[in-house]
């Protein structure tokens, strides 16, 4: 709406690159066309755009000599020329829409400002989500305004020059291709190459496609379907079997190397609420109630990271031990089928060394009566789910905890039948919609073959792909939320509409409008996803439907089995399984990039993985058994540092086989499996992985993406040699003696014996509710609290300090003083709530503007996340210089603790800052002449400086300051407009989201004056407020982090209100300070771990490792 | 031996003491005049694209602010009126003035024949509705700067008139800066705001003082007499204007 008219200088470049297209036959473009669109990158050549710009930049300087540059710059403030409807310029505006993802659709709330959609929520309606996003949802509003993705259509032109061929893309119209694609349908020959969807909207235009001919066939980069169609081939289903869990009525639960929190798994923000719903502890008598989560696993994932039990376990194990342990189950259920009983014996014994644990375990699950569940994951193949089914039905949680339906999307033609088809001549026209399915099959089909055997391929793609390489037409797709569409959440309960926010940027097109125009309807997306949501619902209004962003109605059916024991006699063969030696390569989506679709996407690359805390990259991960291993084989591979030693002149001499520049170096090794298959790719060592696996996660490492993603880690998928096996054996591992250097965030992994996260066993808990506050150095330090010493924490942080002092203190209530607040604000955290899923990091990064700084700053430590989550591991083994294999994970998110006694504020020479009246240690950015004293006198670590100028210069070119290149602008549309852009030079921190606050605050105040207007007529001085009606209520505010956390884990309000959610965590026994002996008064405070271990299972300890280290450092003579 | 310096050259440090002295304090009082909100804001009045009479249509006229600005009360920012609020009276009223083109031209948009219809070859840009023209290009008077979050809502819900920080428009023929909007302008109302405070019914009525219902004669008992008036308020509203950063800048 306010647009400056200064900036001729940057738009004059632009243009200039615009008219390019006017001179791209001379044979200068030409060249240069071909040194760039390899890599895909539509970038200038760095002198040729340098040279430009010097000269304009002379040019314009001459023209402002008429001391025209000392004016006032001169900006235009641009009014609609018909309002919009429901538009009130400053006031955003929200929409309720969704987010189509590989498992359903995420229903969503849209911020909009003036048109520009900013800020992703969750829709509370939907119920089971609760309102949550997961990571995902926060970061796609940036692939809105990727500079990188397809900015239109595009046509394929190749020429020879030289002997070289070259691939440009040229601009046309998206109508232009899509009429040449019906042209080519006319011959009855199409195929379309889709990503899975769960549109209601495009099954009903596949269908009428299908009954014109088309071939339509689905693939998913990273498969977790198709075992459901595998299942139900199994039980005579039609459709595909799936398993809801309900995980809030569940007290025990074994998860078989399943992710069912973290990425890998769908339906992870609703197992996320509910089960960490089951490990609420709001009284200490709650703590035996607590659930209680085995995890058998693999990889280590936040999942396991929650788990009470963890076993660690070859992925390719996991049958055998699901055996071992059904085994038991059946042992105490069904005495007499004892042919069942062996079959099941026989195949656990290849993990009978687990016996012990894997008895009392299923002691434990049969004990609940009904309340336990088995999960599976979904690389492990149907015959293990088809076993955990049956295991499920013995302990009787079907339907209780787990509901085992037929959801309604039958599956679709593979991707091998369509290439058979394909080679059989079937195909003219090939469509590939969305997903990259040419990168994803890398390993094992040659597109290049394909393509040729096709006449005409056309890439229906976000951004241009690998698939897209080998389509003559590029369309450009839109992104969600510039479409129209109606859907189906995974649970297949609720039917969802995905409405637009903003018209296509770009000349881009729906997949819905696509299918419409290749079935020659004319119509619009919008009236076809009506009249499809009229024909199928006719209670509520469309319009109100999309209000409302959900709706109810059960598209699933009930599975039904006859002969469960039948079946599974049949299918459990006593498998051939690989060798015990042998090591096993488990692939996974990346944590970053999901299967490659967010690569380019700064925000997850800069998002440190939750448990190794690498950002901009990833990394083969081997236990330290396997990397010891490893050194023993090749001593010289420089995987684990050898003890520092001093050199001749009595320095520290770094191992430079592991250490560059005091970067820790990775070793680049080769990695292969069967069929020759085998990629390079660095080694990181990772606690309480299984001891033979090595996890390699697919979807980084793309070679046709954009700025962002276009060095971001290595490619996993040509290890693959089909869809759904995602569990290889190794063949070889060895050094190719190059090294790389990872960015992480966190390489310290140890909380070294103090009380940062303090956790205790429920038992222990239940009996010494104060155990918290029993850690820690100011329990056992001298008095530092003065007068306060037995007051609360809440009370300690909203009262200046008066240590010894004999002075009396002004009083600083509200009533007393004009300089106290009407609210204290603060916020808990509760530690029993995280699973470390790492969604507020990036939800605060969306609401806070705040920048990427690219991996070479990450490096230096520069990375500006106002939240940041901490990862510390504890073990048994505390042999200190080994890394240890069997760990317990604790997660800590920090951000800026508003300390009431704040060492950062004291040593700010220019007061940039200081408290405000309710307790927010303020910063003003335009106070700040950054000293960077604060930080260095933060005890948390949590204030960021600008070293640059992140928002405003290109990343790689942030050293040449002002010389270097302007960022791209078209991300700045999906800043806040709420929140200042910090320049370089200043500081910033976490601010309590303080938009929202004062946001919030200015509406409570118009409403009140309003209110009481209205209902007495007086508007002056005879008009009478009090306090209570100027107070935000609480739960009205809620900080980015508070609001996108699916397990309810942050608490944010008024300390001054007894009531308010915040004040009541606070006064939990469990409530504890960081760092408290510092005497800081954080408002932030932590409510301890508790976890729920079981006094039976074998590798039970009477408390958590990272306690029995902070009690044997504290009370050493206890030993 | 000679001097080799004459005598002038024994006042030369003197005179360049006081010379740089001089100069020093010239520059000072230069930026202190010249490079202040006070003198860099206050009058800037660039010429609009449309001659919009503030005086005639407020003043005379009488049209209240909120006619206009209609958003003032609920949003942090007071919207310049888009071209239909404009057309809304000019459809009839000097509906064929060449002043008014502009606005004209950014209300009809592709509706060439302007007959509210959308007739043959006007959907230039094929979405089926008629798209408004290019905006009225305004020029911006006011501008706090971008770290500055400034509320309207809040300050002319809560008895602060418009006329605190836009002077008297009804009286100005072309809009005018009129205060000078700096940081201690703000400060000075944030820590006095008894000097501003009227009921809420005599915000936008830019003509308003307290002298207007009384019969204080000297200016003096009118100051306090608005003092006593504004403490009241401040009183019974519960009246409390943030001093502290997060107050203005988030």
């Amino acid at each position: 709406m306010i647009q400056e008219n200064k900036d001729t200088t940057a738009d004059s470049g632009k243009m200039y690159w615009k008219s390019l297209n006017d001179y791209s036959e001379s044979p200068q473009f030409r060249t240069w066309v071909e040194n760039e669109f390899p890599n895909g990158a539509s970038l200038f050549e760095d002198t040729q755009r340098r040279s430009f710009m010097k000269l304009m930049a002379a040019s314009f300087g001459l023209a402002g000599l008429g001391f025209s540059g000392c004016r006032r710059p001169e900006h235009e403030i641009l009014p609609y020329g018909k309002s919009p409807e429901e538009l009130i310029p400053g006031v955003p505006n929200y929409y309720a829409t969704a987010m189509p993802t590989s498992a359903g659709y995420l229903p969503l709330i849209v911020e909009s400002h003036e048109g520009r959609p900013t800020k992703i929520e969750g829709n509370p309606s939907y119920v089971p989500f609760g309102g949550s996003t997961d990571i995902y949802a926060q970061a796609s509003v940036l692939n809105l305004y990727d500079p990188d993705r397809a900015q239109g259509s595009f046509q394929k032109e190749q020429k020879t020059l030289a002997g070289k061929t070259s691939t440009r893309w040229k601009k046309i119209q998206s109508d232009l291709i899509l009429s040449k694609l019906v042209d080519w349908s006319g011959s009855g020959k199409v195929a379309i190459l889709a990503d899975s969807s769960y549109s209601l909207a495009r099954q009903e235009l596949v269908s009428e496609l299908k009954s014109k001919g088309v071939i339509w066939a689905e693939f998913d980069s990273v498969d977790s379907i198709s075992f459901e169609s595998e299942l139900a081939a199994k039980l005579d289903s039609k459709k595909p079997v799936r398993a809801i869990p309900k995980l809030k009525n569940a007290s025990r639960v074994l998860s078989l190397d399943c992710d069912f929190m973290g990425n890998r798994e769908p339906y992870s923000l609703a197992n996320s609420r509910n089960f960490m719903s089951g490990r609420k502890v709001n009284k200490p008598k709650d703590a035996l109630k607590m659930n209680r989560l085995y995890s058998v696993e693999a990889d280590m994932t936040i999942t396991g990271g929650v788990a009470d039990h963890r076993l660690r376990l070859e992925s390719s194990r996991m049958k055998s031990f699901l055996c071992l342990l059904g085994a038991e189950i059946l042992k105490t259920k069904t005495k007499n089928d004892t042919a069942l009983i062996d079959k099941f014996s026989d195949i656990g014994k290849d993990t009978s060394e687990h016996l012990n644990w894997a008895r009392i375990c299923a002691k434990d699950l049969l004990y609940t009566n009904g309340k336990s569940l088995i999960l599976a994951g979904n690389h492990l193949d149907a015959e293990t789910h088809l076993i955990v089914y049956f295991l499920n039905g013995l302990l009787g949680s079907l339907d209780k905890t787990v509901s085992y339906v037929t959801q309604p999307f039958s599956s679709n033609t593979g991707i091998q039948d369509l290439v058979s088809s394909i080679n059989d001549g079937k195909v003219d026209t090939l469509v590939m919609l969305g997903g990259n399915p040419v990168h994803a099959t890398s390993g094992f089909l040659d597109w290049e073959d394909i393509s040729q055997k096709v006449e005409n391929t056309i890439r229906i793609g976000f951004s241009i792909d690998e698939s897209s390489q080998f389509c003559d037409y590029h369309l450009g797709c839109s992104h969600y939320l510039e479409s129209w569409d109606l859907g189906l959440t995974w649970d297949c309960t609720s039917i969802i509409p995905i409405q637009p926010l903003i018209a296509p940027l770009f000349d881009t097109k729906s997949d819905i409008e696509c299918l419409l125009s290749l079935l020659s309807d004319s119509r619009s997306s919008h009236d076809y996803v009506q009249s499809l949501f009229d024909k199928c619902e006719a209670s509520i209004i469309f319009k109100d439907f999309l209000r409302l962003g959900v709706l109810k109605k059960d598209y699933t059916n009930k599975l039904k089995v006859d002969d469960l024991k039948s079946i599974l006699h049949e299918n459990l063969k006593p498998s051939v399984l690989e060798a015990n030696s042998k090591s096993e390569v488990l692939l996974v989506p990346d944590f970053h990039a999901l299967d490659g679709s967010f690569i380019n996407n700064g925000w997850m690359q800069e998002c440190p993985h939750p448990i190794t805390k690498l950002t901009w990259d990833n990394a083969l991960l081997i236990s330290p058994k396997m990397a010891k291993e490893l050194e023993s084989k090749f001593p010289d591979i420089g995987l684990l540092p050898k003890p520092t030693l001093l050199n001749q002149t009595g320095e520290i001499a770094p191992d430079n086989a592991v250490f560059d520049n005091g970067y820790q170096k990775s070793p680049v090794v080769e990695l292969s499996v069967a069929g020759g298959k085998k990629i390079a790719a660095p080694l990181y060592v990772q606690p309480g992985l299984a001891d033979k696996t090595v996890v390699a996660s697919l979807g980084m490492g793309r070679k046709n993406t954009g700025r962002v993603g276009c060095e971001a880690g290595f490619d996993s998928y040509p290890l693959l040699s089909n869809q759904d096996t995602r569990v290889l054996p190794v063949l070889e591992i060895k050094p190719t003696g190059s090294y790389k250097i990872l960015a992480n965030t966190q390489e310290h992994w140890s909380m070294e014996g103090r009380a940062i996260i303090r956790e205790a066993n429920a038992e222990k808990y239940s009996k010494n509710q104060d155990f918290a506050t029993q850690m820690g150095a100011e329990s056992h330090s001298p008095p530092i609290w003065g007068r306060d010493q037995d007051t609360d924490l809440a009370f300690k942080s909203t009262t200046t300090p008066r240590g010894n002092s004999s002075y009396e203190h002004p009083d600083h209530t509200y009533e007393k003083s004009e300089t106290h607040g009407i609210h204290q604000w603060g916020m808990a955290i509760d530690l029993n709530q995280c699973t470390g899923c790492s969604a507020c990091v990036v939800a605060c990064q969306s609401e806070n503007n705040i920048p990427i700084v690219g991996k070479d700053q990450v490096l230096r430590g520069r990375e500006m996340h106002w939240m940041r989550l901490d990862r510390y591991y504890s073990s048994a083994e505390r042999n200190g210089d080994e890394i240890p294999s069997d760990v317990q994970v604790s997660f800590q998110g920090v951000s800026c603790m508003h300390c009431e006694t704040a060492p950062c504020e004291s040593v700010c020479p220019v007061n940039a800052t200081v408290h405000d009246e309710e307790g927010l240690n303020a910063m003003a950015y335009n106070r700040c002449v950054g000293t960077r004293y604060c930080a260095n006198n933060c005890p948390y670590k949590v204030r960021r400086f600008n070293f640059f100028d992140w928002n405003k210069r290109d990343i790689n070119q942030l050293y040449q300051g002002p010389l270097g290149d302007k960022n791209d602008s078209l991300p700045a549309m999906g800043k806040n407009p709420d929140v200042t852009v910090r320049m370089r030079g200043v500081m910033e921190k976490c601010t309590y989201c303080v938009q929202r606050i004062q946001e919030a605050k200015i509406r409570v105040k118009v409403k009140a004056q309003r209110t009481a207007n209205l209902a007495t007529g007086n508007d002056g001085a005879d008009l009478k407020l009090n306090t209570q009606d100027l107070k935000v209520p609480d739960g009205t505010i809620r900080p980015a982090c508070q609001q996108v956390c699916p397990s309810d884990g942050v608490a944010f309000g008024d300390l001054s209100d007894p009531n308010s959610r915040v004040s009541q965590l606070k006064s939990d026994p469990r409530d504890y300070a960081v760092l408290g002996y510092l005497n800081t008064r954080p408002r932030t405070s932590y409510l301890a771990k508790v976890r729920n271990p079981n006094p039976a299972m074998p590798d039970f300890s009477d408390s958590p490792h990272s306690y029995r280290e902070y009690h044997d450092k504290a009370y050493p003579s206890h030993h | 031996m000679k001097n080799i310096f004459p005598r002038w050259i024994n006042t030369v440090p003197i005179k360049l003491i006081l010379s740089f002295g001089l100069l020093g304090g010239g520059i000072v009082a230069g930026i202190t005049y010249y490079a202040t909100p006070k003198y860099t804001r206050v009058g800037y009045q660039p010429t609009q694209p449309v001659p919009y009479d503030h005086s005639f249509h407020a003043g005379q006229l009488g049209l209240d602010c909120r006619y206009c600005h209609h958003g003032v009360e609920k949003s942090s920012h007071s919207n310049i009126p888009s071209a239909n609020v404009c057309m809304s009276c000019h459809k009839n009223v000097k509906a064929n003035s060449p002043l008014l083109e502009v606005v004209r031209q950014s209300y009809y948009g592709e509706d060439k024949d302007r007959d509210g219809q959308l007739s043959e070859n006007e959907d230039l840009n094929g979405d089926g509705v008629i798209t408004a023209g290019p905006s009225v290009p305004w020029v911006r008077i006011h501008k706090a700067p971008d770290y500055v979050y400034f509320n309207h809502a809040i300050h002319v819900n809560r008895g602060i008139s418009c006329v605190e920080c836009h002077g008297r428009i009804d009286q100005m023929e072309v809009v005018h800066h009129a205060k000078h909007l700096s940081m201690s302008f703000c400060l000075e109302c944030h820590r006095n705001p008894e000097k501003a405070l009227r009921p809420n019914s005599e915000v936008t009525n830019l003509a308003w003082t307290i002298a207007s219902g009384s019969h204080s004669v000297s200016q003096s008992e009118v100051d306090l007499e608005q003092i006593h008036a504004g403490l009241e308020i401040k009183e019974n509203w519960g009246i409390n204007p943030p001093l502290s950063c997060t107050g203005c800048h988030r």
